[in-house]
């Protein structure tokens, strides 16, 4: 079965790791909440694994996602 | 140290916050669900209310649909009924009650039926006959037609509209017409009978299910005990009504109970089956008649009411409702719940094993200040129910921490960073120890420095200071053990400094110390009233409305203290209509401003919409709030103390003031050295990231967390479109993330947001 992911972002090449010094890739993230787990795609790091999470997407899906699982 | 975030969604504890019959008399005590006097009074239960409301808004058909549901005819009744209603209407106390007979047959007259005539509706297959004519026959056919059984009447007449006109010589005749249309329609057969003998009846009978008879032709029969609760007379084995009952409400009631009855006996039930309650009630409804004038009746010009003359009268109507709590408070007017059914939605959230918890939010939006249950009649406390169920889920593990995280963070910060507890210099033990509150040292800083110099100068016996918060946060958000953490803090503390008299300088503290047992709590307004005010306290020059706090209800002494000194400081006070026990709250109290800023903001604008003149408040979260509105608004110990804090600051200029009197007290007064509150590097805000921050509840020592993260690790991302560097740490159970500039060896950021979720590759 295909990987299902919640949620996809393309660095596209504009965001760079500062510590390793290479671009962002479209990676394999996960979100975790009380035990509630969403495979997402996001730009990560390629070396040292950080992933990024842009504001818009924190004040937008993860936050509402975030309050409805607050309420279960 | 973060506070344990819940640890799954799939928690399956379960602790009930009430009992069933803890509820069934919690919830009997709320009256909003009561029926207003005049639906009271009538047997047959009119919605009067909603019927004046509907004529009132010239809706006659709707006024008309609410009257077709007490009776079939609705023309004869309204001609005749006697109105019990008009006799129990409160405005018959004032002046004159509202007609609502004349109100039925207008909306009888001008409403039109809507729904069709039941022509084509299935009939049933029981079937039904009546004997007999007169008031209580005519209603009784009306009703069995309506439940569509095959209806056949004996009686002296050919068709309905003699039927009904002779049973109802009061009405008009337009309104028989009209009524005998809808008897028609419904396929009514009338066998007109010149001798209605009970030869006729004994020969007819059989072909029939259900028989009435009516009072009179019962006697010709013989005559037989009916019993009135069913309307049943069991020894002919008939429907019938004690002849004794003669009016024309007596004989629509009647005619409810019977079809009632005929239904019972249809589906070969007995006839005391599931029959709900029926007749008239007492109702407990309150209603305010307050700010109600007296009134007179619309007379009709005509005899009878216009369109025009009916919808004046129709306004005439108070509504008669309990809402005693809503009026006063922005909560429950935000949520449109009164407290009956929000304390029992609330008791079925706190009961979801699975699901969605919808209450949670509403739960956490109430300031837990008990003015509901100072302007109700029956002192319903919403606070209660709200705390319990609070309690009851951080208990059960369902409680998000989310909403309350922020202020529980706040309250430790004040307990641990912030906190300090000094006897006064020379003392080792002191008679008093002055507790000026929390939200005192982070809104007006200066005013706490210098109430506490004048206290340590004028009382004998040493004065300590305790800067640090009493509780009342983690009271407030149900976390009993955060709570009790705080109290063995404070008792710890109180002992070392010789177990001293508390003087507290906010309603809340006070109250919240008070439960320590053992110790003596006093307002530090009554500490004023009694030593004198200091030099240079000064009043308001304009008049002033005074704020009560929540902390303070039910306290009329404090509520007094404060007024006096006001006073004697010059001021000219306003009251305003919900002041003393009935103050409103700010949206400080029960967590709001951070679990629901929107309730919140609601409250305070409630607070400030009693008058136009500025607000002098005795709790400096109440000053905030209010302040935060754009209004004036003083704590009576800046006035005191003659300190302006200026205006309000944000989340973490209340961390820095508390971290700087800290810092300024003890190099000050005790002469303690303390470590720079430098980061070591500089950091500059772009104003809308630090509006932004606030907004967010994000502290300015959130971002330098991140950075010196940032700083440390090396881990960062740049944005090569907009070139600012991104970092972001974990700080507890929230990653923040900071997007900023390097300037100079310092930042400047331009933004700031933040997640609760933990986000890692796979």
């Amino acid at each position: 079965m295909a990987d299902k992911n919640y949620y996809t972002i393309d660095p596209e090449g504009k965001l760079r790791c500062m510590k390793c010094g290479v671009p962002l890739v479209k990676g394999k993230a996960k979100f975790m909440y009380l035990d509630n787990g969403f495979p997402v795609e996001l730009p990560v790091c390629p070396v040292c694994g950080f992933v990024y999470v842009p504001e818009e997407l924190a004040l937008g899906k993860v936050l509402s996602v975030e309050k409805a699982l607050e309420d279960k | 140290m973060a506070i344990e975030e819940r640890a799954s969604t799939h928690v399956y504890h379960q602790k009930r916050m009430f009992t069933k019959e803890e509820l069934d008399a919690l919830e009997a005590r709320c009256v909003h669900e009561e029926p207003p006097y005049c639906s009271a009074a009538c047997p047959l239960r009119l919605d009067a209310r909603a019927m004046a409301a509907a004529l009132a808004a010239g809706d006659f058909d709707g006024a008309l649909a609410l009257y077709g549901k007490i009776t079939p005819l609705p023309h004869i009744l309204a001609s005749g009924c006697e109105a019990p209603c008009r006799k129990k209407c409160r405005l018959g106390e004032l002046g004159e009650s509202v007609d609502l007979p004349a109100l039925e047959h207008a909306a009888a007259r001008f409403g039109q039926r809507t729904g069709g005539t039941g022509m084509l509706r299935l009939k049933k297959k029981k079937t039904a006959a009546v004997f007999g004519s007169g008031a209580f026959a005519a209603f009784y056919t009306g009703e069995i037609a309506r439940k569509a059984y095959p209806l056949t009447v004996y009686s002296g007449f050919e068709n309905a509209a003699g039927f009904l006109a002779a049973a109802a010589p009061f009405a008009d005749a337009e309104g028989v017409r009209r009524d005998a249309e809808s008897l028609e329609a419904a396929g009514v057969v009338f066998v007109r009978a010149d001798a209605l003998t009970p030869e006729l009846y004994a020969e007819e009978r059989e072909k029939y299910d259900i028989l009435c008879v009516s009072p009179e032709f019962l006697s010709l029969l013989g005559g037989g005990e009916v019993n009135e609760a069913f309307m049943l007379c069991e020894s002919r084995g008939v429907i019938s009504a004690p002849a004794d009952k003669k009016g024309v409400l007596d004989a629509a009631f009647g005619a409810r109970k019977a079809a009632l009855t005929a239904d019972r006996l249809a589906q070969g039930l007995s006839p005391d089956n599931t029959r709900g309650e029926e007749g008239a009630v007492e109702t407990r409804l309150y209603t305010n008649m307050k700010g109600v004038e007296s009134s007179r009746s619309v007379k009709p010009a005509g005899g009878l009411y216009t369109r025009d003359e009916a919808v004046r009268e129709a306004g005439r109507c108070i509504q008669c409702r309990c809402d005693e709590c809503i009026k006063g408070c922005a909560y429950l007017q935000h949520y449109k719940k009164y407290p009956k059914k929000l304390t029992r939605e609330i008791y079925n959230n706190v009961n979801i094993i699975m699901g969605d918890h919808m209450m949670n939010k509403p739960m956490n939006a109430c300031a837990l200040c008990s003015q509901c249950s100072v302007v109700c009649p029956n002192g319903y406390d919403v606070a209660e129910i709200c705390l319990r169920a609070r309690r009851t889920m951080v208990d059960t593990d369902k409680m998000p921490l989310a909403p309350h995280e922020f202020a529980l963070n706040d309250m430790e910060f004040s307990n641990t960073e912030a906190f300090l507890c000094r006897p006064q210099p020379g003392f080792d033990k002191c008679r008093y120890v002055f507790f000026p509150g929390c939200q005192a040292a982070a809104i007006a800083p200066e005013t706490v420095e210098r109430a506490y110099r004048d206290l340590s100068a004028r009382l004998p016996g040493g004065v300590g200071l305790l800067l640090g918060c009493c509780g009342a946060i983690a009271e407030w958000a149900g976390r009993v053990s955060i709570y009790n953490d705080a109290v063995k803090l404070l008792d710890d503390s109180f002992a070392r400094l010789g177990n001293p008299e508390i003087i507290a300088g906010c309603p809340t503290c006070a109250r919240m110390l008070a439960n320590h047992g053992n110790v003596k709590v006093t307002g530090i307004w009554d500490v004023l009233d009694e030593i004198g005010l200091p030099a240079g306290a000064k009043g308001l020059e304009k008049p002033a409305a005074m704020h009560d706090s929540c902390g303070a209800r039910g306290d009329g002494h404090t509520q007094s203290a404060v007024r006096r000194l006001a006073e004697k400081m010059g001021c000219t006070l306003v009251e305003t209509e919900y002041s003393g026990d009935s103050s409103p709250c700010c949206g400080y109290g029960g967590l709001v401003q951070y679990a629901n800023r929107e309730v919140a903001r609601e409250m305070a604008q409630k607070c400030v919409s009693g008058t136009d003149a500025p607000y002098i408040t005795y709790c400096m979260a109440c000053r905030d709030r209010l302040a935060r509105e754009g209004r004036e608004s003083r704590h009576i110990l800046e006035l005191a103390y003659g300190s302006d804090a200026g205006s309000p600051p944000d989340i973490s200029g209340k961390r820095y003031n508390r971290l700087a009197l800290k810092k300024r007290l003890l190099n000050d007064i005790w002469k303690e050295t303390t470590p720079e509150m430098d980061c070591g590097f500089a950091i500059d805000y772009l104003p809308e990231a630090r509006a932004a921050m606030d907004d967010r509840m994000i502290l300015e020592s959130d971002v330098t967390a991140v950075l010196q993260y940032a700083r440390e690790t090396g881990e960062a991302i740049q944005d090569c479109g907009t070139g600012l560097i991104i970092a972001r740490r974990r700080l507890g159970n929230v990653t923040f993330w900071v997007k900023y500039e390097e300037r100079d060896g310092g930042y400047l950021v331009h933004s700031a947001y933040s997640h609760r979720m933990n986000v890692q590759t796979r």
